[in-house]
């Protein structure tokens, strides 16, 4: 199983109703090509995914808003959970597709692979979802990416997944565009 | 002293709902008064840079945050800044204490900070206003006017004894 395949398996079961907030990267770039658009494409601020989103989740309480980062910024930001566990926003979900490495640049190892994601979770009593696996089928994923979105509270599903971006190209937009078309689109 | 509630009911009034930060010994008072009003949500963060953060998705929601730390913190929120809000124009208020000055003189941990406090902001090409008693409504509103014009962080130097 690879981030891209269930970033596309995400865009097959979205309602509409979702804002994402993707992290740097590849990440970033998958989610522009394969989710609806637009989104908060973030291309820097390693490490903040998690608190653009809790923000975004604040101040629009009407959305549910759905962060995809990777494990490289999931470890700078580990501090960000422990605050969304304390606000608790029910309408803030995260997504972790780990792969063990810094993938966009190119595929350095993090050291993600220790991590056990149910007790780390647990530990910062955060409602989580039994993580998707390499091996889950396609169909496999979808269900547990439903069952991720419709839980009516935080929610956190993690992914242990192979490293094989595709080659996409960059993000078009400058990020005062990115702004402007979420601005454009929270009216 | 500038009376808290009273300087959180002006930031209200000009479309600041939420803050967040870490937070420094002279904002106390500041602080504890988010426990009374319901106006302005504090979310206490872990680092000043998660602060930025949040302050940043408030802004994307289209709402206003602002943002306290201690100059100490501002060293760490640079990528933040740069990457974050100054690059997709995100507009916040940065509340930061002014430590490492006179009052700070057996706290050498802040002294370096404190010399180079006003060249960090201005090398991150952040405006920046430093908060004092006598005109600190005026001193909010040129703050807040150049935030809302450049929709970029701008920022509030405050010495000991001030809030």
């Amino acid at each position: 199983m690879y981030g891209f395949e269930i970033i596309q398996a995400l865009a097959s079961v979205l309602s509409g109703n979702e804002r994402i907030v993707s992290s740097n990267g590849n990440i970033s770039r998958q989610v522009y090509h394969y989710c609806p658009q637009p989104q908060i494409y973030l291309r820097g601020s390693m490490g903040l995914p998690i608190s653009v989103g809790l923000g975004v989740a604040l101040a629009r309480p009407e959305k549910q808003v759905l962060v995809i980062l990777g494990d490289g910024n999931l470890l700078m930001g580990l501090g960000s959970l422990s605050t969304i566990s304390y606000i608790r926003p029910k309408n803030l979900k995260i997504l972790v597709l780990d792969n063990n490495a810094y993938a966009t640049t190119g595929r350095q190892k993090t050291s993600s692979e220790i991590l056990d994601y149910p007790s780390l979770l647990d530990g910062f009593r955060i409602p989580n979802m039994k993580p998707i696996l390499r091996e889950d089928s396609i169909e496999n994923v979808r269900n547990k990416i439903r069952l991720w979105l419709d839980t009516s509270n935080l929610s956190v599903l993690p992914a242990l997944i192979d490293v094989n971006p595709p080659l996409l190209s960059n993000i078009p937009l400058h990020p005062e565009q990115i702004t402007d078309l979420i601005r454009a689109s929270n009216d | 002293m500038i009376n808290p509630s009273e300087f959180l009911a002006v930031l209200h009034e000009k479309g600041i709902s939420f803050a967040s930060g870490v937070p420094c010994s002279y904002f106390s008072r500041l602080i504890n008064e988010f426990e009374n009003i319901e106006t302005v949500r504090y979310i206490p963060a872990t680092r000043e840079d998660e602060a930025v953060g949040i302050a940043s998705g408030v802004a994307f929601g289209g709402a206003r945050a602002f943002v306290i730390m201690q100059n100490s913190g501002y060293a760490t929120i640079g990528d933040a800044l740069t990457s974050l809000a100054q690059l997709y124009k995100l507009p916040m208020l940065l509340i930061i204490s002014w430590r490492g000055l006179e009052p700070d003189r057996d706290f050498p941990e802040h002294s370096l900070m404190g010399a180079v406090t006003e060249d960090a902001l201005a090398g991150y090409q952040v405006p920046y206003w430093e908060l004092t008693d006598e005109d600190w409504q005026q001193t909010i509103e040129l703050a807040l006017t150049k935030m809302n014009e450049t929709s970029r962080p701008v920022a509030l130097l405050v010495k000991q004894g001030v809030l």
